[in-house]
C-alpha cells in the first residue's frame, strides 16, 4: 500500500515537473527586471535662490514644499534688510562651528579681489525680485530687441572706430583660450553667438557683472541653447577677471569692451 | 523748442560717441575641455545616519560616474574640497571651490520623511557667477537612490548643456558567448551604467536586432523560428511575447516609429526585399518600397514624417530618405564606399550610419540631406551605432578578428560622443553586440 502510494506520488510529481518545464505557457516566465519606481519632482529653485536665508524661512519653505501647491502662493516673503546692512544676519543654520562671517569676508577679500562690497548689494538683495537674481545677465538698462540682422553684422565694424590694434585685440582674445568652456556638441545654429558687455577698471579687474546684450533671449524656452552658451561666456569672463588689458594710459579705449562668444565654427 | 533740439541732438550725439567708443572682439576659440564639476556628499541629520550614510555615498559615487563619463565633466576629487560643512547646502562658500577651479558645484541632503520613504533635495550652484542654477526635491522609496542618482545627474547635465540628459536610461543588447560558430546569442538589458544587468531569453532561439519601444516598456527583435526569421515582441514587464504579423516571408531590422504605435521594418519574398509598416492596433500592413533590390534597415525621423533606410538599388549599398508613405525615396549618401545601418538622430539633424571602405568599417553621422559627413570612429570591424535619446552619443559594437586557431574573437559595446571624442568601452559580463538605447524611464 506504502510503496504504491509513494510510486504514485513519485510519477504524478514528475509528472507536474514535466507539465511544467514542457508547456510553452510556463516558458512564458516573469522576466526579473527591476521595476521602474515612480519619483515625485518638485521645483524648489524659486523658493531657495535666495542668498543667506534663515533656517526658520527655510523650514516655511520647506513646509510649502510638502503642500505642492502654487509655488509663488507659498513663498516666504523676505525682507529686504538682509543685505542692507554689513551686518550680516545671523544664520542659526550656519551655528555649527562653521563659518564666521569674518572670515568670509576676509577671504572674499583675498581670492577675489575684483568684486566690490557695492556689486555684492546689487547682486544679494531685494529677494522680492527673485526671478532677475537668478539672471545674472539682467540689467535695469533698458532692453533691445536683437534683430536678426544683428547676427549677421557681427563682423561689420562699420559704426565703430577700432582703437585697439590687432595684437593687442590678440591679447585679450588669447586669454579667452583657457577661461572658455565651449560647450560643445550643441545643433549647428548660425544664430548662437553671444555677445557680452563688459566694464573695466584700469587694472583690467571688471567693474560691474558682465551683462548679455540679449539678455531676454535667454529666458525664452525655446532658447536653451543660447541660454547655455550666455551662460558659459558669462563664466568665462568672471573666469578670466582681472583681463590682462593694454597700456593703462588708453584706459579710455578699453574701459567697455564687447565680447562676441561665437562658436559657429567650432560647431560645425 | 530750441531747448528741446539742442537736447535732442546732444543725446544723439553722446550715443553716437558711445556706441563708437565701443570695441567688439570676437571669441572664436575656447577650450574643450571637460567643465570641472564638484560633487559632494548630500547631508543627513544624525538620526537618520544609520539609513542614510551609504545611501549618501553611493549617490555622489553614481552622479561622479555618470558626469564623468560622458565626457562633458571633470568631477574633482573629493580630498581638495575645502569647505565641507552642511552650511554649503544652501550657502555655498563659492571662493572656495573656484579656489579648486570647480566652475559648478553639486550639494545636497537627504532626509527620511514619513518612515520610509527618501527625501533628496539637490542643488547646482555655478560658482563662478554666485548663482543657483538648479534646486529639485525628489521623494521616492529608499531602495530607488540609484534611478534618483541618474535623475540627478540628468538634471546637472540638461542645464549645464541645454541638452536632455540620457543617465536615466537602460541599454539593451544581445549578449553573446561559446565560439563564433556556434554562438549562444541572449537578449539582455541593463542600466545605461551596466548596472542591473538581466537576461531576456534563454539562448535557445538565435536573436537579433533588438528595439526599445520609445513610449512603452516593450520591445522588438529578430528571432528565428523553425529556422525562418521573425520579428517578435516582447512586454518587459509582463514577459507577454508575440510574433508581429504572420507573414509568408521572413521578417527582419525591426523598428517602432516615435509615437511607438507602428513598427516598420523589412520583408523579404522571393529574394527581394522590401519596407513595410505595420500598425499594432489595427494590425494593417502597408508596403513602402517596392523595388527588385534589397531595401532594409528603416527608422523613422522623430517627427515620424521621414523614413531613413538602406539600399543596394544603384549597385552599391547606399542610404536614402523618403517620406513615411513611400514617396519623394532619393539617395543621400555620395561619398564612395558602402553605407548601412542608418539610424535617425532624435534630435532630427543628423543620420548615423555604418561605412565599408578600404577594408574598414566606421560609424559616422551626416546631416539628413546627407551633407557634412563625419566619420567618427574606424575598426576593423563594428557597426549598427544606435542614439543616445538626447542625440548626443552613439553606442555601436565592435568585433576583433579571430587568429588561425579559431581564437581571440570578440564583440564588445563601445559608445562615442557625437563630437567623435570619449570613445568608451562599456562593460557587459559577457560579449555584446546589437546594442539599443531606451528614452528617458517615465
Amino acid at each position: 500500500m506504502q510503496f504504491s502510494i509513494i510510486i504514485s506520488l513519485l510519477l504524478h510529481t514528475g509528472f507536474i515537473i514535466l507539465t511544467v518545464m514542457g508547456l510553452p505557457i510556463f516558458n512564458n516566465q516573469k522576466i526579473d527586471i527591476p521595476p521602474i519606481v515612480q519619483v515625485e519632482i518638485l521645483e524648489i529653485t524659486e523658493q531657495t535662490n535666495v542668498p543667506e536665508v534663515s533656517k526658520r524661512e527655510i523650514e516655511e519653505k520647506e513646509d510649502s514644499e510638502e503642500k505642492k501647491e502654487d509655488v509663488k502662493i507659498n513663498q516666504p516673503v523676505l525682507k529686504p534688510k538682509l543685505e542692507k546692512s554689513d551686518e550680516k544676519v545671523k544664520d542659526p543654520a550656519a551655528d555649527e562651528e562653521i563659518i564666521k562671517p569674518e572670515i568670509v569676508e576676509k577671504k572674499s577679500v583675498v581670492n577675489m579681489p575684483i568684486r566690490k562690497p557695492v556689486i555684492k548689494k546689487k547682486d544679494n538683495f531685494d529677494p522680492l525680485k527673485i526671478a532677475e537674481l537668478i539672471d545674472m545677465a539682467k540689467d535695469t538698462k533698458p532692453i533691445q530687441d536683437v534683430k536678426d540682422e544683428e547676427y549677421e553684422s557681427l563682423d561689420s565694424t562699420d559704426t565703430l572706430v577700432n582703437k585697439l590694434t590687432l595684437s593687442e585685440e590678440d591679447a585679450i582674445r588669447s586669454q579667452f583660450l583657457r577661461c572658455w568652456s565651449i560647450p560643445i556638441g550643441m545643433p549647428e545654429d548660425d544664430s548662437l553667438v553671444v555677445k557680452v558687455k563688459i566694464s573695466l577698471r584700469p587694472d583690467g579687474s571688471l567693474m560691474k557683472p558682465p551683462e548679455v546684450t540679449d539678455h531676454q533671449r535667454m529666458n525664452k524656452p525655446s532658447q536653451k541653447y543660447f541660454k547655455v552658451l550666455a551662460e558659459s561666456a558669462l563664466r568665462a569672463v568672471r573666469r578670466c577677471d582681472p583681463i590682462k588689458t593694454p597700456a593703462v594710459e588708453r584706459y579710455d579705449d578699453w574701459k567697455e569692451l564687447q565680447l562676441n562668444f561665437d562658436p559657429r565654427d567650432i560647431l560645425r | 523748442m530750441k531747448n528741446l533740439i539742442q537736447n535732442i541732438l546732444f543725446f544723439t550725439l553722446l550715443s553716437i560717441t558711445n556706441a563708437v567708443a565701443l570695441i567688439e572682439i570676437d571669441i572664436t576659440e575656447g577650450n574643450r575641455e571637460p567643465l570641472p564639476i564638484a560633487i559632494t556628499n548630500f547631508f543627513y541629520d544624525d538620526v537618520d545616519a544609520v539609513m542614510l550614510s551609504e545611501i549618501s555615498n553611493n549617490l555622489s559615487d553614481v552622479v561622479e560616474a555618470d558626469l564623468e563619463r560622458c565626457g562633458l565633466f571633470d568631477p574633482i576629487n573629493e580630498e581638495a574640497f575645502i569647505q565641507k560643512n552642511a552650511a554649503m547646502h544652501l550657502r555655498p562658500r563659492f571662493e572656495d571651490w573656484r579656489l579648486i577651479k570647480s566652475q559648478a558645484l553639486v550639494t545636497g541632503k537627504l532626509k527620511i520623511v514619513d518612515g520610509d520613504k527618501l527625501r533628496v533635495e539637490f542643488r547646482l550652484w555655478d560658482t563662478l557667477a554666485e548663482k543657483e542654477l538648479e534646486a529639485l526635491v525628489l521623494i521616492t522609496t529608499l531602495d530607488n537612490w540609484r534611478r534618483i542618482s541618474h535623475m540627478i545627474s540628468d538634471k546637472v547635465y540638461e542645464r549645464l548643456t541645454g541638452e536632455k540628459g540620457y543617465f536615466d536610461t537602460r541599454i539593451l543588447y544581445v549578449s553573446e558567448s561559446g565560439p563564433k560558430n556556434q554562438r549562444i546569442k541572449k537578449l539582455a538589458i541593463m542600466d545605461q551604467d551596466g548596472e542591473n544587468h538581466r537576461h531576456l531569453t534563454s539562448g535557445k532561439e538565435l536573436v537579433l536586432t533588438p528595439r526599445f519601444n520609445p513610449t512603452k516598456q516593450e520591445i522588438t527583435y529578430l528571432s528565428y523560428f523553425k529556422n525562418l526569421p521573425r520579428v517578435y515582441l516582447l512586454n518587459i514587464e509582463t514577459g507577454n511575447q508575440e510574433v508581429v504579423g504572420d507573414f509568408p516571408g521572413m521578417t527582419f531590422a525591426p523598428r517602432f516609429s516615435p509615437d511607438g504605435n507602428k513598427i516598420i521594418m523589412s520583408l523579404a519574398k522571393d529574394g527581394n526585399s522590401d519596407i513595410y509598416v505595420m500598425d499594432l492596433k489595427s494590425r494593417v500592413v502597408t508596403r513602402l518600397t517596392n523595388n527588385p533590390a534589397i531595401d532594409t534597415s528603416p527608422s523613422y525621423s522623430p517627427d515620424g514624417k521621414k523614413i531613413t533606410f538602406n539600399s543596394d538599388r544603384g549597385g552599391s549599398q547606399q542610404i536614402y530618405v523618403m517620406d513615411n508613405d513611400g514617396r519623394n525615396q532619393k539617395r543621400i549618401s555620395n561619398e564612395g564606399g558602402n553605407y548601412a545601418t542608418p539610424v535617425w538622430s532624435p534630435r532630427g539633424d543628423l543620420i548615423a550610419f555604418t561605412k565599408n571602405f578600404k577594408g574598414n568599417y566606421a560609424i559616422g553621422v551626416m546631416r539628413t540631406n546627407g551633407e557634412g559627413e563625419r566619420l567618427l570612429t574606424e575598426n576593423w570591424y563594428q557597426e549598427a551605432p544606435s542614439w543616445s535619446p538626447n542625440g548626443r552619443v552613439l553606442i555601436f559594437y565592435r568585433e576583433t578578428p579571430a587568429n588561425e586557431d579559431g581564437q581571440g574573437h570578440s564583440s564588445t559595446l563601445w559608445s562615442i560622443d557625437l563630437t567623435g571624442f570619449n570613445e568608451r568601452k562599456i562593460e557587459t559580463p559577457q560579449d555584446g553586440s546589437d546594442p539599443a538605447w531606451s528614452n528617458l524611464l517615465q
